[in-house]
């Protein structure tokens, strides 16, 4: 079995009115892995997104799945769209069934499934993402965050491989970021391959095993978190900046605050790093008996 | 809102709404059956109180409700109750109000007054998505049953969507002169209709990505206690148009 779930190689798109969606895009997605795709608005990461979920197909080069190329065919799109799943940016793009639990149940029901499995579906996909007190209430009712969260909920009742989401954490106060980590986090560990859009290069440094960088269509990059670094450019080219920890702690190390040691992935391992300096500097100035 | 609000916090939301049905049809056919007047007002009364005593609906929402309804039907009984006739000098035109009129008003009247009990009922104890699973238990046509599903949901994505592009006009003063109104007026309404597209189009896709490839399907939701709560709804019901039924003429 192949290590690569998704794979973009050189392909091109272009809409109807002209604009380049993609442009020799090529790219790929561990099986297992969390992947963070960066880049400016309109740099192609929908677009994207829409390839790999076969809604739009490309007019060059291949996408393919597990190591196969897509099949376009009625059947082939089935196969896909049950295995790799897709939350819109806008909830309300998503949502158009009248109850939470009916909206969950739309994917499995298209599936075929039978109704024991679809409740049984519904119950474990609103349990994972903390809405199952929610499932009879109206949709228009929800706040935003819970409305994502039953979002996340109807594509993991199709239970994908692959689950896609475009800008999660986007209109989210702080609060329901963490919470919808968290969520994240489970799914990850329940071996769901993860890939998300996001402008915050902080979150995406914290979280991500791999960063794609999208310039105009083009996965310019596509780094590890621990090369990143070294490859500072690939973030400037698409206008983006280092992570403010990395930032931070290259500072910290020139002024001689933090010696050269493992570079923190988030503050609060950053503060972690400063704590146990300080410690060491206490036990050295503290006389010996 | 009002009815959204009720349907979805009173206390008989639990119960199976084809129980609430029945009971909301056995009012229709008391309302109808009623041969007098005073019948037809008693059926109103129990259903009314039912829906104010049994679910728990509070008055003020409830009257809100039924206004615009009630307004209505004021305005059909007037028309009913006088006539334009040939002045009795055979000269111009007399409003007349005659005793058979009157009656015919009282009747009428009566009848309206119990059938919007019975709907508003039905429609302030059960929210619209249990009683579109009900209709679809019904063999209610799935082309009407998605209509109805859609037409709820946009109702709301849109009124959100009237509601951000008013207020966005009005904070640059859209709205300030009555000519202003007009032109912004017009700008909301090309607005929504571009939404709407995009809406239709965005649905659509995101239908498609949850390999939706024809009816829209839905799992329907469970309530516990059915036949009980459809049994109490039919003695119920029974009553109600037993007692519209031998009420003296």
């Amino acid at each position: 079995m192949t290590t690569m779930l998704l794979e973009l190689a050189d392909v091109r798109f272009r809409y109807p009115d002209g604009s380049v969606g993609l442009d020799a895009c090529s790219l790929a997605i561990e099986r297992g892995s969390r992947n963070a795709l960066v880049g400016a608005n309109g740099s192609g990461k929908t677009t994207l997104f829409q390839h790999a979920n076969g809604l739009l197909r490309p007019q060059a080069g291949t996408v393919r799945y597990a190591g196969e190329a897509l099949d376009y065919s009625r059947g082939g799109l089935r196969e896909l769209r049950s295995k790799v799943g897709l939350v819109f940016q806008n909830p309300d793009h998503q949502l158009f069934s009248a109850s939470v639990q009916e909206d969950v149940s739309f994917g499995p029901i298209n599936l075929g499934l039978d109704e024991a499995t679809v409740r049984r579906r519904v119950s474990d996909a609103l349990a994972s993402v903390g809405m199952l007190d929610c499932a009879n209430k109206a949709v228009h009712n929800l706040s935003f965050g819970q409305k994502k969260r039953v979002c996340i909920a109807g594509v993991l009742a199709m239970e994908p491989e692959l689950l896609i989401l475009d800008e999660p954490m986007a209109g989210l106060d702080h609060a329901m970021r963490v919470e919808l980590t968290a969520v994240l986090d489970g799914l990850q560990a329940r071996g769901i391959t993860l890939l998300l859009a996001t402008h915050d290069i902080d979150f995406a440094y914290r979280w991500a095993d791999r960063i794609h960088v999208m310039i105009a269509g083009r996965c310019s990059a596509s780094l590890s978190c621990d090369e990143l670094e070294d490859h500072h450019n690939a973030l400037s080219e698409a206008g983006l900046p280092l992570p403010t920890v990395m930032t931070l702690h290259r500072q910290m190390v020139a002024q001689g605050v933090l010696p050269q040691m493992t570079m923190p992935r988030s503050h609060a391992e950053l503060l972690d790093q400063l704590a146990t300096r300080e410690d060491q500097h206490r036990k050295q100035e503290t006389p010996c008996h | 809102m009002f009815i959204e609000q009720c349907a979805y916090v009173n206390r008989w939301r639990p119960v199976s709404p084809a129980a609430k049905g029945l009971f909301a049809l056995c009012g229709f056919v008391a309302a109808f059956a009623a041969r007098q007047p005073v019948a037809g007002l008693v059926t109103t009364g129990l259903i009314f109180i039912v829906t104010l005593a049994g679910a728990g609906i509070r008055l003020v929402p409830y009257v809100r409700v039924a206004l615009p309804a009630l307004a209505f039907l004021a305005i059909s009984c007037l028309s009913l109750a006088f006539s334009l006739n040939p002045g009795s000098d055979g000269q111009g035109l007399a409003l007349q109000a005659t005793p058979a009129g009157l009656y015919q008003v009282a009747e009428v009247g009566a009848r309206s007054l119990g059938a919007l009990a019975a709907l508003l009922f039905l429609v302030m104890t059960t929210p619209l998505i249990d009683l579109i699973a009900l209709l679809r238990r019904l063999k209610t046509p799935e082309l009407l049953l998605e209509l109805m599903v859609l037409c709820y949901r946009m109702l709301f994505v849109f009124s959100a969507a009237v509601h951000d592009t008013l207020t966005a006009q009005s904070a640059r003063l859209g709205y300030a002169t009555p000519r202003l109104a007009l032109r912004s007026l017009g700008g909301l309404t090309a607005n929504l209709t571009l939404q709407i597209w995009q809406r239709a189009h965005d649905l659509h896709v995101a239908a498609q990505a949850r390999n939706n490839d024809g009816p829209l399907r839905f799992l329907e939701p469970r309530f516990t206690n059915v036949r009980r709560d459809v049994a109490l709804a039919a003695v119920g019901g029974v009553v109600l148009i037993a007692l519209t039924l031998v009420w003296p003429a």
